[in-house]
C-alpha cells in the first residue's frame, strides 16, 4: 500500500476548490438562514437539551460531511470512465489501495467540511458551547461519516457515468431526510423515526449531538455504524474481486 | 538485469462470449528488443497487450514478464505502458499527473527527469484538458516512463499525432531504447514499424501471421499486383508456367484476366511480356497493407481449398523460416 500515493491523492482533492464549493454551499446557506432565523434567541431544543443553534450546526455539519464523502462516488466514476485507474493498474498500487485512497480522501474532505461549518457557526452566532463540546461533536460526526465514504466507493464501483447522478440523489436525499438531517424527526411520521434507527445518517447526527453533550450512550450508534461499515466493506471487496475475475 | 525474456506468451487465448479476440499466441521477446505489433483494427493487438500486462485474464495460456507473472513485474516497477483507453485526468496538470503516478511507484525517476525525457518540460504546467493530441501522447509517455521501466509497452502511441509530433515522439523513444531497454509497440502503420522496430510481429484475427525483421515482413506485405488480359487458351500447365516466371509470387485468373502478385514487379513484368507479347490492358498497382493482411489471414483459414492458399502461406512462412 502506497502511503505517498494516498497522501498525494487526498491532498490533491483537498486543493480542488470547485468540488468544495458544491458540497459546502448548501449546508452553509441553510446554516446561515436557520441560524439567523432562530439561533440568536438562545432557545433550547427539548428533545436533545442542547441550544437550538448547536443542533442546527451539528445537523448541517453532518449533512456537509456526508455530502463531501458521498461526492467521492463521482471521482471514482469519472476516473473509471476516463481510464485513469487503468493507468494506475500499471503501477504497484493495488485495487484495494486505490479504493482505500478514495476512502481516505472522502474522510479528509469530510473533516474539512465539518470543521469549517462548525467554525463558521461559532464565529457567526457566538454559540455558548465549550471547545470540548464542539471538538467531540466534530469527532462524532466524522466517525459517523465513515459508512458514507464506503457507500461512495460502492456507487463508484457500480454506476455508469449517466447513472451515478440519479443514484447519488436517491441515496443522498433518502439518507438526509430519513436520518433527520433536514427536518427534525419528531415532525415526521412515526415509522420514519423507526426506520431512522438503522440508518447511518441518523446516527451520524446523534453522534454529533452526543459529542456536543459530552455524554450519551455511544454503544448503539457504534454498533449500527460498525455493522454498516463491515457490510459495505464486504460488499465492496466481493464486487472488486468479481470484477477482477471477469476481466 | 536478468536473462529471462522480457515477454513470454504461450498458447495465449482470449474469448469474449462467442468472439475470439486472441487465438493462440506464442511470442517471446528478448531483453533489449524493439518489437512492433502490426495489424489492422480488430487484429487482437490491444487484447494481446492487456493479457501480457495481466489487465485481462487469458481464457487459456500464460503470460510472463521477466519470468514472473505480469502483476509481480509491474509491482517491481519493471513495466511501463501507454494503453488504449488509459487517459489522464483532465483537471490535473501534466506535472501533477506524472507526480501522482510517481507516488504510486517505489523507485520512480524524479518528475522533472521523466518530463524531460518525454519532451514535456514546456507543457509541465498545462492542464491535461488543454493538451493537443500530440502533447497528450507525450504526457502519457512521461507517465509510462516515470517508473524507469525495463519494458515499455505502447498501444498505438502515435495515434492522433501529426507528422512533426510523431517524429519528436520517436526521438524520445530512441533515447529510451538506446539504453538497452525493451519496447513493444502496437501500430497499424507499416512505415512506423519498419523505421523503429528490430522485429515486426504481424497479427491478424488474433493470430501471429508473420514474425521477422522489417525487411522480411516487408517482403510479404509489400509487392505489387500486375493485371493483364491474355487472350490464349488457358490450361493448368500454362498457369503453372506463368507462376514459375521470375518474381511471380502467386497467380489468379478469371477468364482471360490474370492477376499476378509479385515481389519484384519489374522482373515479373519483363519475363511476362517476353513470354506473352500479346498481353494487353496491363496494370501494375501497389499491393497495400490491407491486401497483405487479407492474404495472410486467408492463408490461415483452415481447409482453404483454393490453390493460391498454399502459395500465400508459403510466402507467410518464409520470414519465420528466415528468422529461425
Amino acid at each position: 500500500m502506497s502511503i505517498a500515493y494516498i497522501g498525494l491523492e487526498s491532498w490533491r482533492q483537498l486543493k480542488n476548490l470547485r468540488t468544495f464549493i458544491f458540497t459546502f454551499a448548501i449546508p452553509l446557506l441553510m446554516l446561515l438562514i436557520f441560524g439567523s432565523a432562530y439561533g440568536s434567541a438562545g432557545a433550547i431544543d427539548k428533545v436533545t437539551g442542547l441550544p437550538w443553534i448547536v443542533v442546527t450546526t451539528v445537523q448541517m455539519a453532518g449533512y456537509g460531511g456526508m455530502m463531501a464523502a458521498l461526492g467521492q462516488a463521482f471521482n471514482i466514476v469519472t476516473e473509471r470512465s476516463l481510464g485513469w485507474n487503468r493507468q494506475l493498474r500499471i503501477t504497484p498500487l493495488s485495487g484495494t489501495a486505490y479504493l482505500f485512497s478514495k476512502v481516505v480522501a472522502a474522510l479528509a474532505t469530510a473533516a474539512v467540511t465539518i470543521v469549517a461549518l462548525i467554525v463558521i457557526s461559532v464565529l457567526s452566532f457566538h454559540v455558548d458551547l465549550s471547545f470540548a463540546g464542539w471538538a467531540m461533536a466534530a469527532i462524532g460526526l466524522w466517525a459517523g461519516v465513515i459508512p458514507f465514504a464506503l457507500i461512495a466507493v460502492l456507487i463508484g464501483q457500480f454506476a455508469k457515468p449517466t447513472f451515478a447522478q440519479p443514484l447519488f440523489m436517491v441515496v443522498f436525499f433518502g439518507m438526509a431526510i430519513v436520518g433527520g438531517l433536514w427536518v427534525p424527526l419528531q415532525i415526521l411520521p412515526d415509522w420514519v423515526s423507526n426506520v431512522a434507527q438503522v440508518v447511518p445518517s441518523y446516527w451520524l447526527n446523534r453522534l454529533g449531538q452526543m459529542g456536543a453533550h459530552l455524554s450519551g450512550d455511544i454503544v448503539q450508534p457504534l454498533l449500527v455504524l460498525l455493522g454498516w461499515t463491515v457490510a459495505l466493506a464486504t460488499f465492496i471487496v466481493w464486487r472488486y474481486r468479481r470484477d477482477a475475475a471477469r476481466s | 538485469m536478468n536473462q529471462k525474456p522480457a515477454i513470454e506468451l504461450s498458447g495465449l487465448r482470449k474469448t469474449f462470449g462467442r468472439i475470439t479476440a486472441v487465438d493462440g499466441i506464442d511470442l517471446t521477446v528478448g531483453a533489449g528488443e524493439v518489437v512492433a505489433l502490426l495489424g489492422p483494427n480488430g487484429a487482437g493487438k490491444s487484447t494481446t497487450i492487456d493479457l501480457a500486462l495481466g489487465l485481462a485474464h487469458p481464457t487459456a495460456g500464460t503470460a510472463l514478464l521477466f519470468g514472473v507473472d505480469p502483476r509481480t513485474a509491474i509491482r517491481h516497477g519493471r513495466v511501463g505502458a501507454m494503453l488504449q483507453g488509459g487517459a489522464l485526468l483532465p483537471t490535473m496538470t501534466v506535472a501533477q499527473s506524472v507526480g501522482l503516478i510517481a507516488a504510486a511507484h517505489k523507485h520512480p525517476l524524479s518528475v522533472t527527469e521523466a518530463l524531460h525525457r518525454a519532451r514535456c518540460t514546456e507543457i509541465a504546467g498545462q492542464r491535461v484538458s488543454r493538451l493537443s493530441g500530440g502533447q497528450m501522447q507525450r504526457a502519457r509517455f512521461a507517465v509510462a516512463i516515470v517508473s524507469n521501466p525495463d519494458l515499455l509497452i505502447l498501444d498505438e502511441p502515435t495515434a492522433a499525432m501529426d507528422v512533426e509530433a510523431r517524429r519528436t515522439f520517436w526521438q524520445s523513444m530512441r533515447e529510451f531504447t538506446d539504453a538497452g531497454r525493451t519496447v513493444v509497440f502496437a501500430t497499424h502503420y507499416l512505415d512506423e514499424a519498419d523505421a523503429y522496430a528490430d522485429r515486426i510481429v504481424m497479427l491478424s484475427a488474433g493470430r501471429i501471421v508473420a514474425d521477422g525483421t522489417p525487411n522480411e515482413v516487408k517482403a510479404v506485405v509489400s509487392g505489387r499486383r500486375i493485371r493483364a488480359n491474355l487472350p490464349v487458351a488457358w490450361t493448368p500447365a500454362l498457369e503453372a508456367e506463368v507462376a514459375a516466371l521470375p518474381g511471380v509470387r502467386s497467380l489468379e485468373r478469371r477468364g482471360e484476366r490474370v492477376t499476378i502478385v509479385s515481389g519484384d514487379s519489374d522482373a515479373a513484368l519483363r519475363a511476362f511480356l517476353g513470354r506473352f507479347a500479346d498481353a494487353h490492358d496491363i496494370e501494375v498497382t501497389a499491393h497495400n497493407m490491407d491486401d497483405a493482411f487479407l492474404a495472410l489471414t486467408e492463408a490461415f483459414r483452415p481447409g482453404a481449398s483454393d490453390p493460391e492458399a498454399s502459395e500465400r502461406s508459403g510466402a507467410t512462412r518464409a520470414p519465420e523460416g528466415a528468422r529461425a
